[in-house]
């Protein structure tokens, strides 16, 4: 009796120990602050949905850690009928992870689906409305045919939606069991899923791609920044996602650990209310911006994990346009102007934040500083995160100025000016501006690469010279990163491939 | 015993007066608010510079300055706050200890009901409806927290109203308010004074934690609990920035538990040898 007490007790002190055992074999464990919830890629638009489903799926094509677009589950394609048709030729050989084969009819499937009503209950479905039709020509081979250019297509059949669904499976288990438990052609295939805590991937051996080196991938879920170093710092974690720049130091002096800062897609603008208050007059908010130093909030704040942004776009960015100079930062041109629109010393305005964003807090309060060195009176406002993107911005009951930060994934300015910019939509309360609407919407027609950057290019510029808002910076990517991590090139779109990492 | 006790009293003083006083002129030791930034100087260390004895935030904005005028907001707010529940929650547990039956009943059950409401998410709806400020954020503490005072004295009226004291004085046609007044309040006097004390420290704290949700005030207002706040991912690369807030709610708690100690033996009517 005594002795099967005692076996219990180590086979629960073994039960215990077993996730720092099963990390020697070759597992690494990432940390996000966000769980996506749903697997299924027509629902969601997370950052944090890619950087697990980079790992579970694949789509026709695939942009590596250098963001250029390569082969994937096509192996070649070419445009056909003056760019209203593309013929991918399909790789063979490639299984899903459940043993069902990949070919043609799995690919008009996810994309019947994704156009379908299924899909029109997600928020993927908008991005691919410029397909009419997939045809298939031979099990190896399809058409996708458009109803109008869309210059961006390639790109965007390199992920999110796009991604090849496997038929039998996903019409046998339905939606909501796929949401949970899913199935892909990737390197990494889930094995287990608790929803808030983690998701745990094991090697797909058959992958078409090679075996990957790692054994298992461990995604956990922390909220909080301080705990998600916390752990890298205590060696549970292997790499921290998206470090606020409060930590870098903690990080960076801890021996075992590095930062990595790489150029991300997210660029972060404090946007105005253009509609009501003192910022309605042009000239104050250009005032406003020549007011606060940028460069110094970059190079202090940000300890330089950033740079300039002259529009709301990276230099990454299809529609970046290196020759525009952002507003020079000029105090005492900015109170001429103040003083011009008649606005009194002490006047107030207020910046809305996202609460629970560390860094932005700090740039919140530096940029109210400098709009107080400029005679207004600044305060600032931090706001619950749902509140604040579900309500205040979008029904337009925003301060004077409110955050904004935005990273297309695609990297085509097109992807945020549109949103942006163009009457009546969601993220767009306040403007309303005939041409510049008629800007946006022809820009999505001109197939010829150059003359749509250069119509791009001209969105920004109007942007800019109607001081629509304040172009703060390009934020780097930050992860923490464990130094036993080898062979890890860390995303600046942050969808972790991880087919060749090792661990040590 | 009466040496030690002398002691509190003295200790107390000095710690609780100190920081009044300090906080009453920060106006004039600090003209410029705490909010003066200058970002060159972000995150000096402490006794460095003599411009920033205590070291600078991540704005470069004087720490010392800004845990003086901090000061403000938190005193504020917990003295305030606490006073406003002590004096609504005595009177009610007064009431419904001394009356009984139907004073007893309504004001105990609406304690229950409020007992049994989530804070957080009253305070979400009470800021949402009246808006996040100072004053605001005093009130909905205020009317938040007067329950556990009520409980508290109409657990002591209750066995207070039947001795032999109070019912004398009844037989001798005292009149209600008066046995109300000084019979049993200076009795229930004493637990309510802990409640107080431990209350004003929980109170700076939370001021914290609800600027922390967007539910109080401006951060650049500084505030101890929002310099807390600000320091947290900086403890282990820039103590000071939450280690000096830390140590100012430190002395004045532990300023007013010494003088509430001694308050209570003080103001103690059995406790008088």
């Amino acid at each position: 009796m005594k002795f099967r007490n005692r076996l219990l007790a180590a086979c629960a002190a073994t039960a215990f120990i077993w996730p720092m055992a099963a990390r020697a074999a070759g597992t690494l464990t990432l940390a996000q602050v966000q769980d996506p919830a749903s697997y299924d890629p027509i629902d969601t638009f997370l950052l944090a949905w890619g950087q697990i489903g980079t790992s579970i799926f694949d789509g026709l094509v695939q942009r590596g850690a250098d963001m250029q677009l390569k082969p994937a589950l096509a192996t070649s394609w070419e445009m056909l009928d003056n760019n209203m048709r593309i013929r991918f030729k399909l790789r063979d050989g490639v299984t899903f992870q459940n043993g069902e084969k990949f070919d043609a009819d799995a690919v008009k499937f996810t994309f019947d689906r994704l156009l379908g009503p299924d899909g029109a209950k997600g928020p993927q479905q908008s991005n691919y409305t410029a397909i009419s039709a997939v045809n298939v020509i031979d099990p190896l081979m399809v058409d996708i045919v458009l109803k109008r250019p869309d210059p961006v297509m390639l790109t965007k059949l390199a992920g999110y939606g796009a991604v090849i669904v496997p038929p039998k499976y996903l019409s046998r288990v339905g939606h909501a069991e796929f949401a949970i438990h899913p199935i892909g052609t990737g390197s990494f295939k889930v094995v287990d899923y608790q929803p808030k805590v983690s998701i745990t991937l094991d090697a797909y051996p058959a992958y078409w791609g090679g075996a990957p080196k790692l054994d298992h991938v461990i995604f956990r879920f922390i909220a909080e920044p301080d705990t998600e170093v916390a752990e890298l710092q205590a060696g549970r974690i292997d790499i921290a996602i998206n470090v606020p720049i409060s930590l870098t130091g903690t990080i960076a002096k801890d021996p075992k650990l590095f930062v990595a800062s790489v150029p991300g897609p997210t660029v972060t603008v404090l946007r105005f209310n253009t509609a009501n208050g003192v910022t309605k007059d042009e000239r104050v908010r250009k005032a406003m911006i020549m007011g606060v130093d940028r460069t110094a909030i970059i190079k202090s704040i940000l300890q330089g994990n950033g740079t300039e942004v002259a529009s709301f776009q990276g230099s990454l960015s299809f529609g970046y346009d290196p020759a525009q100079k952002p507003l020079p930062f000029d105090p005492a041109k900015a109170r001429a102007l103040l003083k011009e629109a008649g606005i009194a010393a002490g006047t107030p305005v207020q910046i809305d934040f996202r609460g629970n964003d560390a860094t932005f807090r700090e740039v919140a309060q530096a940029t109210a500083g400098y709009l107080s060195a400029i005679g207004l009176k600044a305060g600032v406002k931090p706001y619950e995160q749902n509140l604040f993107t579900n309500d205040i911005i979008p029904n337009g009951k925003t301060a004077e100025m409110f955050q904004f930060g935005w990273g297309g994934w695609t990297f085509d300015y097109d992807n945020t000016a549109y949103l942006m910019y163009h009457s009546g939509e969601h993220w767009n309360p306040y403007d309303k501006d005939p041409a510049l609407d008629k800007m946006l919407e022809d820009q999505r027609s001109i197939t010829d690469r150059d003359t749509r950057e250069k119509a791009l290019q001209a969105i920004a510029h109007y942007v800019a010279d109607h001081t629509l808002e304040l172009p703060l910076y390009n934020i780097n990517t930050i992860y923490g990163v464990n130094k036993r991590v080898k062979n890890l090139t860390p995303p600046a779109d942050n969808r972790f491939l991880l087919n060749d990492v090792t661990v040590e | 015993m009466r040496r030690f006790k002398k002691l509190e009293f003295i200790a107390g003083i000095l710690l609780t007066g100190t920081m009044v006083l300090l906080v009453m002129f920060s106006g004039l030791l600090f003209p410029d608010g705490g909010e003066a930034m200058d970002l060159s100087a972000r995150l000096a260390r402490p006794g460095v510079d003599w411009a920033h004895i205590l070291g600078t935030d991540p704005i470069g904005r004087d720490v010392l300055a800004r845990v003086i005028v901090g000061g403000r907001i938190s005193l504020l707010v917990g003295v305030f706050s606490v006073t406003g529940a002590m004096v609504v929650g005595t009177i009610m547990g007064l009431v419904a200890g001394y009356y009984g039956k139907f004073w007893d009943t309504i004001l105990m059950r609406w304690a229950d009901v409020q007992l049994a409401l989530p804070f957080i998410l009253v305070a979400m709806t009470f800021t949402a409806i009246l808006g996040a400020d100072l004053w605001n954020l005093i009130v909905f503490m205020a009317i938040s927290q007067w329950v556990q005072y009520a409980r508290v004295v109409r657990g002591s009226v209750l066995t207070l109203r039947d001795r032999e004291f109070v019912q004398s004085a009844r037989s001798f046609g005292v009149r209600d308010w008066n046995i109300l007044l000084h019979h049993l309040l200076p009795n229930v006097f004493g637990p309510v004074l802990i409640l107080v004390t431990l209350n004003v420290a929980n109170n700076i704290l939370l001021e914290s934690s609800l600027t922390f949700l967007g539910l109080g005030i401006d951060p650049i207002i500084p505030s101890w609990g929002g310099m807390l706040a600000d320091g947290r991912s900086y403890m282990q690369t820039a103590w000071w920035i939450s280690v000096f807030p830390g140590l100012a709610i430190m002395a004045t708690v532990l300023g007013l538990n010494l003088l509430g100690d001694w308050l209570r033996d003080f103001l103690d009517p059995t406790a008088k040898v």
